[in-house]
């Protein structure tokens, strides 16, 4: 596999939050606002990609016995690194992202891609495929935090969009409910395309036309 | 700047907690050892793995510390028919002979029937058949309501739905296991052995002026196949025909003398099936 | 009196008010995975109890023990280690917790003990190990209160992490026969029901 493809693979088709199902907690713990979201998608990128990096250098020396605990303790050193920057330079960040972000290390796609790609590639490909599933794991934190930032508190960024940010709020997608009903509907969103693109293509290769005013449905017609 | 007394202390606590969970682990290990026996483990992995309990046990892995602990027929196993007795024998060291497969038959053909009102309930067999003082809404109460509830129950996708909504069971992929007859809540799937060849494709206990104007496929109990049967296997009990598997050999009389087309005979696809199985097997045995 | 009420706070606040899952969206991963049925619900959540009661024991132990002893207080290890420890542990008492199982109660451990690989990662584990940390270190706690009360907050986070998943897979079980759009079924239309489920558990908020 090309190693461009790699890295697309992580951002659309195997995206890990809409696609793979990876990393649900920050997904929807931070997502209260576009700068958390950002701030944690970058925070877990570099943390996937050091911990890549660590383990396909050392993908002959493991035992397989004891892969497991030995990844996860070069996981969390990465992650205690990026905590220590962050009490330093980015403490308001620190703070909002709260305990979620010393859990980045049981995040399931980090160990998920040091088992499932890190420990069996090469160093180059490691690192690349540990960037798009952070570009991919950042892309998704900031489509549902747009939704929920602007549905719930008429914000971008923590910048008002128009004058009177209170009043065009829906309160309820800041809170934790509002967190649920956005990741569902947008994981509809998700498979919808999907299956619409599927459709097309699978029609595409037939060669059949489909007209607006009537559309093709199956066989079976249910 | 860099501190070495702390970087050592460090070194020892991270260390230390290690070492200790380690030798907590290794001693743990030694005494929390179970003895099993391998055996149990590469029987388990010569089973499919599908967890249906055909064989009657409690999934793949009771089954397999049964036929190791409990010495249970290693032949159960239903989907993973001759080929999984075959390779569970082997790893026992043992000949097993392999069960004959079981399908599945839908005893209904879906006749043009009125339905007696709308229903928009829950998309299910088992509530619909509830619906309308459990009459359930197709104007013959004892005929398959078509919402797909054995095709989704299916563990192993043999089972699809027709345009006539009427379950279509596809042989190749059909293990036996039973399940499409426990969900059916009208009872009208049946399994049997691959050599049962005639099926009365028919539920009905209505009398046969009703199931006349209702079904186009019915069981009226008109027992002309009662009278054509040489061998006395056919019987209209109750407004239907029942064939008694005993006694029946699949002569075909019963299926020529049936006026509503009820009466079914598979013969000939279930000898074709039988016949390739037996050549497959014969080259397997050749082969090896 | 005292004491017991604050133990009646802690319990009441890790099940209804602070749910794991409701609230803190703490073990998501198995909320969606492992609730298609009740008693696989059922059995997940007895073993994140049993984990979560343990691991909070051991890490409160740990970190009161050796982290903030007066003679190593000095070199801050809590502010460094503390990540690396306790996933260690997690990870070791798991495995343990695992290997003793299979000996000594082999029911047991063919009912609960297929979730047990599961919850190394889990993140509520971790999730309630950090909390105990950040509620139970201040300047006046006993060691003995810090670990009992760490103690009570892991049996009763996984008490609420247990009936959140009961009931999300009582949902999920009746989901199964409904007609659901096809771009909704499987997990958006369990988030949905998550939803709703999250703001009845709202309603609790503010009483304790």
């Amino acid at each position: 596999m090309r190693v461009t493809d790699i890295f697309v693979r992580g951002i659309v088709r195997d995206n890990p939050v809409f696609v793979l199902l990876l990393g649900l907690c920050p997904s929807l713990a931070v997502t209260t606002g576009l700068v958390d979201a950002v701030g944690m998608g970058l925070a877990a990128t570099f943390v996937l990609v050091c911990s890549n990096l660590i383990v396909s250098l050392a993908r002959g020396v493991i035992p397989t016995q004891v892969r497991i605990p030995c990844f996860i303790v070069v996981i969390a050193t990465f992650v205690t690194i990026v905590q220590m920057v962050m009490s330093a330079y980015f403490p308001d960040l620190k703070a909002s992202l709260g305990i979620y972000l010393p859990l980045i290390v049981v995040n399931c796609i980090i160990l998920g891609r040091a088992e499932a790609f890190a420990s069996r590639n090469k160093v180059y490909r490691s690192v690349v495929d540990g960037l798009g599933m952070g570009a991919g794991f950042t892309l998704a934190l900031c489509a549902i935090a747009l939704v929920r930032e602007v549905l719930g508190s008429w914000r971008l960024f923590g910048v008002p969009i128009s004058g009177g940010a209170d009043s065009y709020t829906l309160t309820l997608f800041v809170l934790a409910p509002g967190g649920f009903l956005a990741m569902g509907l947008l994981l509809a969103l998700f498979n919808y395309l999907g299956a619409e693109r599927q459709r097309r293509l699978a029609l595409a290769e037939q060669g059949v036309e489909e007209s607006p005013d009537e559309p093709v449905t199956d066989a079976s017609g249910t | 700047m860099f501190d070495l007394t702390a970087f050592v202390i460090a070194l020892l606590v991270t260390a230390g907690i290690g070492t200790a969970l380690g030798l907590v682990l290794a001693w743990g290990g030694r005494r929390f050892h179970v003895e099993t026996d391998p055996r149990i483990q590469q029987v388990e992995d010569a089973l499919p793995g599908i967890n249906c309990g055909a064989c009657g046990y409690a999934g793949c892995a009771a089954y397999a510390e049964a036929i190791v602990s409990e010495g249970a027929p290693m032949s159960l196993c239903a989907p993973g028919g001759a080929d999984t007795a075959h390779a569970v024998a082997r790893v026992m060291g043992a000949e097993v002979e392999a069960a004959e497969p079981k399908l599945s038959v839908t005893c209904c053909q879906g006749g043009h029937v009125d339905m007696r009102f709308d229903y928009h309930g829950v998309q299910d067999c088992r509530a619909a058949h509830v619906a309308g003082q459990a009459g359930g809404r197709k104007a013959c109460t004892y005929g398959c309501l078509g919402f797909g509830t054995c095709a989704r129950a299916c563990p192993f996708g043999a089972i699809t739905m027709s345009p006539e909504r009427i379950p279509v069971v596809d042989w190749d992929k059909c293990t036996g296991c039973g399940r499409c007859v426990e969900v059916c809540p009208r009872g009208l799937n049946r399994v049997d052995p691959e050599s049962y060849y005639v099926f009365v494709l028919c539920q009905s206990h209505d009398k046969g002026a009703v199931v006349n104007k209702l079904c186009d496929r019915g069981c009226i109990a008109c027992r002309r196949c009662e009278k054509a049967c040489p061998f006395d296997a056919i019987h209209v009990i109750d407004n239907l025909a029942v064939i008694d598997y005993t006694k029946c050999t699949a002569c075909g009389k019963c299926v020529e003398a049936c006026p509503k087309n009820t009466i079914v005979s598979f013969r000939k696809q279930r000898r074709a099936r039988k016949k390739a199985r037996e050549q497959a097997a014969q080259a397997r045995e050749g082969a090896a | 009196m005292e004491t017991a009420l604050v133990y009646f706070q802690i319990m009441f606040l890790a099940v209804f008010v602070q749910n794991f899952v409701l609230s803190k969206f703490l073990g998501l991963c198995p909320f969606v995975g492992v609730s298609k049925r009740r008693s696989s619900a059922f059995g997940m959540g007895m073993a994140v109890i049993f984990v979560m009661t343990l691991a909070s024991l051991i890490t409160m132990l740990i970190y009161r023990g050796i982290f903030l002893h007066p003679r190593l207080a000095q070199y801050q290890l809590d502010q460094y280690l503390k990540i690396v420890c306790f996933i260690v542990v997690i990870a070791a008492l798991v495995q343990f917790v695992e290997m003793a199982m299979h000996k000594l109660a082999p029911p047991l451990y063919k009912s609960l003990g297929i979730y047990l690989p599961l919850i190394t990662t889990n993140c509520a584990i971790l999730g309630v190990t950090e909390l105990n940390v950040i509620r139970f270190t201040g300047e006046s706690e006993t060691l003995g209160g810090a670990v009992a009360k760490s103690a009570v907050n892991g049996i009763f986070a996984g008490v609420g992490f247990t009936l959140a998943l009961v009931i999300m897979a009582g949902i999920r079980e009746r989901l199964d026969s409904a007609p659901i759009p096809e771009a909704l079924r499987g997990v958006p239309i369990a988030f949905v029901a998550a939803a709703c489920m999250a703001l009845a558990f709202f309603g609790f908020a503010g009483m304790v």
